[in-house]
């Protein structure tokens, strides 16, 4: 009795919202204004066959350029860092000094520097992807046990031994969380990016339906973008477990 | 001569991480370790215990004065002079085999011997059956076998063991302390065995284990010691003998009030 | 990885070098654009300090902060009152949480910014559809740092006082509420950094369907539309984003000071 009830406690919230959704949708009694479930619905099987699969397509491949390079870049900035003392003197206060500057503040920049397209997008994801890996690759390679670089040496190691047999192995799991905080504003900028800027995605069709009224799906891509926002984090989810499984220290935190 | 390690006016300052200050951890120590002896080396927190075992594995080199292994200066870390850590540092990545035949691999030994050595290795130290577990998933007492096994692979001539035996119960150290007796050559004589170099906080069992016990005084750390443990060996058996507790107790009034002190003075 | 291995430059030089480079940098960056004669297509150092003289002599870039913040200030209280009730009752009631952690994280996995559209409809363009999205981004991070901060409450913490004598009222006031504040106050910073960035994109989204109708300026975000738009100044628009950078920092400088003077036992 306890495994159905386990399966179907976490179905009891999602029914009540939609029913509480419906139930508001009839009282205001207008479909502009709020479309019902049914109508939003509807809108989405209407859009599976017309611009949908193109649009989430164009989002996913401005994610995937974006958060390619911004990890890369992150990556690469961070053992340039790691590896020279005055790399690092210079990048770290560089990190902190951009940091604040939500990614957000850039689009107007990006839009003179790109013009309206899906470059706004793409940079803007490159720009904020960067910062939590840098940071969390960084910090991992600051707080190597310094035991086990000693244990390593004293048992014969060579520096080159060292590195990527004992420092590399002992950053992994920093780099992984800073990959997972990344792709999480990686997300935020490429809606953002294409709201505001853009002209391509998932995004951009937002506010294109928005233009005609069509609010029931405006709602609908609403909620594809929460769909597509839970299945990027839980696919990350996913290969962080796989990783555990190859190797436990490979990737810790949950 | 039978001298292996020779520290001479051995001094170390280093610069606090904490407050920038500088720090005086040893001073002028001026010491002999024979071949084939177990070396204990006691004193209060603070005086420089760890920081002599790092000059001598190689980890730090000394502001003032030299250390020697076997006449040459000690320039770095090496695989004739195993070190055993406080916590094990055991690679969280790699089996128990993989830590234990790491030694070896790094050095370049053949695949065939160096398995053949840690699964040696890893029978001697009781371990058998466990090859593959993570050091996570193993006890406190067995990452230390596992720490002895992996330090025992490249067959150093000199152990350096800083406090191996404080993360363990009471029970299991007294059984670890046995199973190290026997590893090193308790029943064996002083040409066959290595020498050990052993820091402790107990003074029970420095008097246990060791042939000589150094004592250390409060930072700056100098010599304040050096008592001679005139038990014969092998020691298994003397654990209560009346002789043991006289040995203790003289050793303890060397370092109680420092060690009182000491009490007060680290609360930060 | 030489940093892992060696210890860090003296912080004298740590604090020279990014000066040096910085002032290299801008030296150059000046040089460049003069040469090139992209003054105007492209930032400059000069350009940008001296629209930041106007805007800030001439209080523009004030009045749009301040219409900014107020949104935040107000979205932020709006999420804390909605957000830590509701975080508390997941946090202790387990069956609660199974039945709404899928809608929760729903919503949470929506970028508040894609609510512009419908929230423009329900509240208009003046100013409540940002506070919407604002109020919306902010409640998120309290949900989930209170129901953590509840489930996280060290139960020691409370049988030791309950074995104190202390009544159920008195263990909320006095252990429950110290406990779970840190965790709260964290989540409270978290809040309020998403807050100052959904209010910058909602103004930039709103502010780019009213651009050039001629509507009084409300916040930043719109500032910084018309200036792109209408003004085409780039020197401006990049004092905005250090602007914004500032007031990011300062906002956080003071609430984790806040939280330091506050909760001193917690090594956050």
């Amino acid at each position: 009795m306890t495994r159905l009830m386990r399966f179907v406690e976490p179905m009891i919230g999602i029914v009540v919202v939609v029913l509480l959704w419906g139930l508001v949708a009839r009282v205001a009694a207008n479909a502009t204004l709020v479309p019902s479930p049914t109508v939003v619905w509807q809108a989405f099987v209407t859009m599976l066959d017309g611009d949908l699969p193109r649009d989430i397509l164009a989002s996913l491949a401005h994610l995937g350029v974006g958060y390619g390079l911004g990890v890369a870049t992150g990556l690469a900035l961070a053992l340039a860092a790691g590896s020279s003392r005055w790399v690092e003197a210079v990048l770290d206060p560089l990190a902190e000094f951009l940091r604040p500057i939500s990614p957000i503040a850039w689009i107007p920049i990006a839009i003179l520097m790109f013009g309206v397209g899906r470059l706004v997008p793409i940079y803007l994801i490159f720009y904020a992807s960067l910062f939590p890996i840098f940071v969390s690759t960084l910090d991992g390679i600051r707080h190597v046990d310094r035991n086990l670089v000693n244990a390593a040496l004293s048992l014969g190691a060579s520096r080159r031994t060292v590195l990527l047999h004992v420092i590399v192995p002992a950053v992994l799991p920093s780099i992984v969380a800073g990959a997972r905080l990344s792709l999480g504003v990686a997300w935020m900028s490429l809606v953002a990016g294409e709201i505001v800027g853009g002209d391509s995605g998932i995004g951009w069709r937002i506010l294109w339906y928005q233009e005609f009224f069509q609010m029931d799906r405006v709602m609908a891509a609403i909620l594809i973008v929460g769909a597509m926002g839970l299945a990027a984090d839980a696919l990350l989810r996913l290969a962080q477990r796989a990783l555990r499984r190859v190797n436990p220290s490979l990737a810790s935190g949950a | 001569m039978n001298a292996l390690v020779e520290l001479r006016h051995l001094s170390k300052t280093y610069t606090s991480a904490r407050t920038g200050d500088a720090v005086e951890a040893l001073a002028d120590i001026d010491f002999t370790v024979q071949r084939g002896e177990f070396l204990a080396i006691v004193g209060p927190s603070g005086c420089g215990k760890s920081t002599l075992l790092s000059l001598v594995a190689g980890f730090s080199t000394p502001t003032r004065g030299e250390a020697l292994f076997e006449g040459a200066r000690i320039t770095g870390p090496g695989p004739e002079r195993g070190v055993m850590f406080q916590d094990y540092a055991l690679f969280p990545w790699r089996t128990v085999h993989g830590n234990v035949v790491f030694g070896p691999w790094s050095r370049g030994v053949a695949p065939t011997t160096r398995n053949e050595r840690a699964r040696e290795l890893i029978a001697m130290v009781g371990l058998t059956g466990f090859e593959q577990r993570y050091p996570h998933e193993l006890s406190g007492g067995m990452r230390q076998r596992c720490a002895l096994a992996r330090m025992l692979a490249n067959d150093p001539v000199l152990w350096l063991m800083d406090e191996p035996l404080a993360a363990v119960d009471l029970q299991t150290r007294i059984i670890l302390q046995d199973e190290l007796l026997r590893l090193w050559g308790d029943e064996r004589s002083a040409t066959e065995r290595p020498t050990v170099m052993f820091v402790t906080h107990g003074i029970d069992e420095a008097v246990l284990l060791a042939d000589r016990v150094l004592v250390l005084g409060r930072r700056p750390g100098r010599i304040k010691a050096v008592v001679e443990v005139s038990l014969g060996r092998p020691r298994a058996r003397l654990r209560t003998s009346p002789e043991v507790a006289r040995l203790v107790e003289q050793l303890w009034t060397l370092i109680r009030d420092e060690a009182a002190q000491a009490i007060i003075e680290e609360t930060q | 990885m030489t940093i892992a291995l060696a210890p860090p430059l003296p912080v004298r030089t740590r604090l020279v070098v990014p000066l040096v480079v910085i002032a290299a940098t801008m030296v150059l960056w000046e040089i460049a654009v003069r040469a090139t004669r992209t003054q105007g297509l492209v930032p400059l150092p000069s350009g940008i300090g001296a629209s930041g003289l106007v805007l800030t002599t001439s209080g523009v870039i004030f009045e749009a902060m301040a219409g900014s913040l107020k949104r935040v200030a107000i979205g932020f209280a709006i999420g804390a009152a909605i957000g830590i009730p509701m975080g508390l009752a997941v946090g202790t009631l387990r069956p609660l949480e199974r039945s709404l952690r899928p809608v929760l994280d729903s919503l949470r996995s929506i970028a508040p910014i894609a609510w512009i559209p419908m929230a423009i409809l329900w509240l208009g363009v003046r100013g409540n559809a940002a506070l919407f999205v604002v109020s919306y981004a902010a409640t998120f991070p309290f949900i989930v740092s209170a129901s953590q901060a509840v489930r996280m409450v060290d139960r020691r913490l409370v049988d030791a006082a309950r074995a104190l004598g202390a009544s159920p009222w008195t263990v909320l006031r006095a252990v429950l509420m110290p406990s779970t504040l840190p965790m709260l106050f964290t989540g409270a910073r978290i809040a309020l950094a998403f807050a100052w960035g959904s209010i910058i994109a909602a103004e930039l989204a709103i502010g780019i369907k009213i651009a050039g109708q001629g509507r009084n300026v409300a916040g930043i975000g719109q500032l910084m539309v018309e200036t792109l738009y209408v003004k085409r100044d780039v020197d401006a628009l990049v004092f905005y984003m250090l602007a914004i950078g500032v007031v990011s920092l300062a906002i956080d400088a003071g609430l984790r000071h806040l939280q330091r003077r506050l909760l001193p036992w917690d090594r956050r």
